[in-house]
């Protein structure tokens, strides 16, 4: 490790003792130091750059006015709406449905018609075969009023967080189903 | 802990002479600027590589969000630049760093030349130092399109005429260059791939050969 | 230099490195085979490296900061830009414009003179072979490298000089600045900042015509989706009505077509009658994307 020339600088000097620290220590601390600064003020902008997603503020609270609450009735009713949607770069307006009814308490909520099963989009009462119930014609999935499923499908129909105001009906982003736990 | 971790890849792999190669050789007083004040000039390698790795570094996370196609592609840059957090600073490292690569890399090249140290034995060490200069400036020149914007195109369309200029082969290498009959999508994806695989891969495997030739024949003596 | 060719010496080099005359491989030695004061790479001539590299990083971190990028505005083909490489090209760019480097002479400016100035650079040590390193030793490749040197500086120079008249003679700002003071302006008024090409959406004809109603109920929807969108290999129906008019579209969903199975029992399942259909399908022939 030490070569001809460390030898005759630290010649002068007392042999370090064991708590001192040594040239050569000092100068690795520091170098380790300058490479620490170095790696840090190169790659800490790029890190937060890159993780940038995960620290922007999410849409919360991003409610959109989708029905008068007094024409929603107990049966299902659908509503289309639309969802201003800024990917990155991108923006563009998704058309979401939901269907809207409330029930025996006057609660209302609202059910996504994307089929659980391969996302698909289910209709209220559209196959003679059940009435009443949402059905999809694709893979014939079928869902009660509160979007439990019935056939085929492994999981309740998903459901917009809901926030009623002025009248209004505002439906938010999409959450897994809770309705239709209470009801079984 | 650390240290059984390394003793037991050292027992099989015997890593120790390698990594103690590079740290342990001496350096020469002459290159020194504690000794010399104006062996500085001797910095200008070292700094060319520390650039180049910033550029390399910048460059990837650059890509998380550019897309090369000529709908999004200035689009992307517009949004990495404008919205995301610290985007101004690592496209500012990217851009910055390509014009300072190029001046370090021209002060290097200078030493070398002005100090004579490309003579016997080190020939081939200039020759590859050269042709990394050329894989930069390809560089340079391939990453100027990427944010597709008018400066971009337009000086695109103008190199792409220098390449049509060439005798005999010019409309040929123009249309290899540009990947179709005019200057547009196809010719961005492949000066995306240019600058981003290609030259790139070039680029590191003559820094290789470089380096393992400093390594084995040493910096030039003094004059 | 250190280790010529002295015969007296027991290890001959080749040339100034350590690399022994002989043959086969020889392990090369230390470098304390150097005589004067040498020191390890790690850590004591790295600290002095980084120290440099350190106040280069800082630079570069300040540079960034108080220096944006330029940007300009989308490349469009139809703008009248003067075109201009980056600062590094700009010596060719400017070379490649003289009289005897452009016209009938193009092939000496581009091939002639850059070929063989690039060429000598890059074998520049088998064209300068003798032993001297010194480089007021060594006349002839000094003064054309000087040479070159001021030809660069020159040809750079003009070149930008060139590039700012020409702006200020066509009343050009960069497009660069521009797009940020518009930018800045749209950020004080509250709109959008962005210069990018916005891709325009084909908007559905006749929302509200009854016939969207019927276009849901007929679970044209589940394909097709409620936007008319499609999804995955089901295609848009915005502007289907420039591919298809009122009879073919009837056609389709009487018989299918590709993928698509004949729709019409689901929808007559689904409640809609024959008239129905031929309204719907007459609504989907108006689909038309207009400009």
């Amino acid at each position: 490790m030490s070569s001809l020339n460390e030898e005759e600088e630290s010649l002068p000097q007392e042999p370090p003792s064991r708590n001192e620290m040594s040239r050569r220590q000092f100068l690795t601390y520091t170098l380790g130091g300058a490479t620490a600064f170095m790696g840090a003020g190169v790659i800490l902008p790029m890190v937060r750059f890159a993780v940038d997603p995960i620290l922007q503020k999410k849409g919360e609270g991003e409610f959109i006015k989708v029905a008068e609450a007094s024409k929603i009735t107990e049966e299902p009713q659908e509503f289309t709406f639309e969802l201003p949607q800024q990917d990155g770069w991108y923006a563009s307006t998704a058309m979401l449905t939901a269907w809207i009814r409330k029930d025996a308490n006057g609660d209302i909520y609202a059910l996504s018609p994307i089929c659980k099963h391969l996302g698909c989009t289910v209709g209220w009462n559209n196959n003679k075969a059940h009435p009443d119930e949402y059905h999809c014609p694709c893979h014939g999935a079928r869902y009660t009023k509160q979007g439990r499923q019935l056939a085929v499908a492994a999981k309740p129909l998903d459901q917009y967080t809901t926030k009623i105001d002025g009248g209004w009906v505002y439906l938010g982003e999409i959450v897994p189903n809770t309705v239709s736990a209470k009801e079984a | 802990m650390f240290k059984n971790v390394y003793n037991w890849i050292d027992e099989r792999l015997d890593i120790t002479p390698i990594w103690r190669d590079v740290a342990d050789h001496e350096v020469p007083e002459h290159v020194n600027p504690a000794h010399h004040f104006s062996a500085f000039v001797y910095c200008f390698g070292g700094l060319t590589f520390f650039i180049t790795v910033i550029q390399i570094l910048s460059g990837m996370f650059l890509t998380m969000y550019y897309v090369p196609d000529i709908i999004n592609a200035y689009a992307s840059v517009e949004y990495l630049q404008t919205k995301v957090a610290f985007g101004k600073i690592v496209r500012g490292m990217h851009h910055w760093g390509a014009s300072l690569v190029i001046v370090m890399m021209f002060l290097h090249t200078m030493r070398v030349f002005f100090t004579g140290s490309y003579k016997a034995p080190r020939e081939m060490n200039w020759v590859v130092g050269m042709l990394i200069f050329f894989v930069m400036l390809g560089l340079g020149l391939t990453g100027y399109l990427l944010p597709w914007d008018n400066k971009a195109y337009f000086a695109t369309k103008v190199t792409l005429e220098i390449a049509n200029s060439v005798p005999f082969m010019g409309p040929v290498l123009k249309e290899l260059m540009q990947g179709g009959s005019i200057a547009g999508a196809e010719t961005l994806t492949r000066f995306f791939a240019l600058h981003v695989f290609f030259l790139p891969a070039v680029l590191l495997i003559l820094l290789v050969g470089h380096f393992i030739m400093i390594r084995r024949q040493g910096i030039s003596g003094p004059l | 230099m250190a280790h010529g060719d002295d015969s007296k010496e027991k290890v001959i080099f080749v040339g100034d490195s350590r690399v022994r005359r002989g043959n086969g491989f020889i392990t090369p030695p230390d470098y304390t085979a150097y005589p004067g004061k040498s020191e390890a790479f790690i850590p004591n001539f790295l600290l002095k490296e980084w120290m440099v590299g350190v106040v280069v990083l800082v630079g570069i971190l300040v540079l960034t900061i108080s220096e944006p990028a330029p940007l300009g505005f989308p490349a469009n083909p139809a703008a009248t830009v003067i075109p201009i490489p980056d600062w590094y090209f700009l010596f060719l760019y400017q070379y490649l414009k003289l009289p005897y480097a452009s016209g009938d002479y193009i092939v000496l400016g581009t091939l002639g003179v850059t070929g063989v100035a690039f060429g000598a650079l890059l074998l520049a040590p088998f064209l300068d072979t003798g032993p001297e390193r010194r480089f007021y030793r060594r006349p002839i490749a000094s003064s054309l490298m000087f040479l070159s040197l001021a030809a660069i500086v020159y040809l750079t120079n003009t070149a930008w000089t060139e590039y700012k008249h020409e702006m200020a003679e066509t009343g050009q700002i960069p497009e660069d600045v521009q797009r940020e003071e518009k930018a800045a302006e749209n950020r004080a008024a509250g709109l959008p900042t962005t210069s990018a090409v916005k891709p325009k959406d084909i908007a559905i004809v006749d929302k509200d015509d009854p016939a969207m109603a019927l276009y849901k109920q007929a679970t044209c929807i589940t394909c097709h989706a409620v936007d008319m969108k499609g999804s995955g290999s089901f295609p848009s129906l915005r502007g289907v009505g420039d591919k298809h008019d009122k009879a073919a579209i009837l056609t389709i969903i009487k018989e299918g077509k590709g993928q698509m199975p004949p729709m019409v029992e689901t929808a007559m399942g689904a409640g809609l009658t024959e008239q129905d259909i031929d309204e719907l399908a007459g609504w989907l022939a108006k689909q038309k994307s207009g400009q």
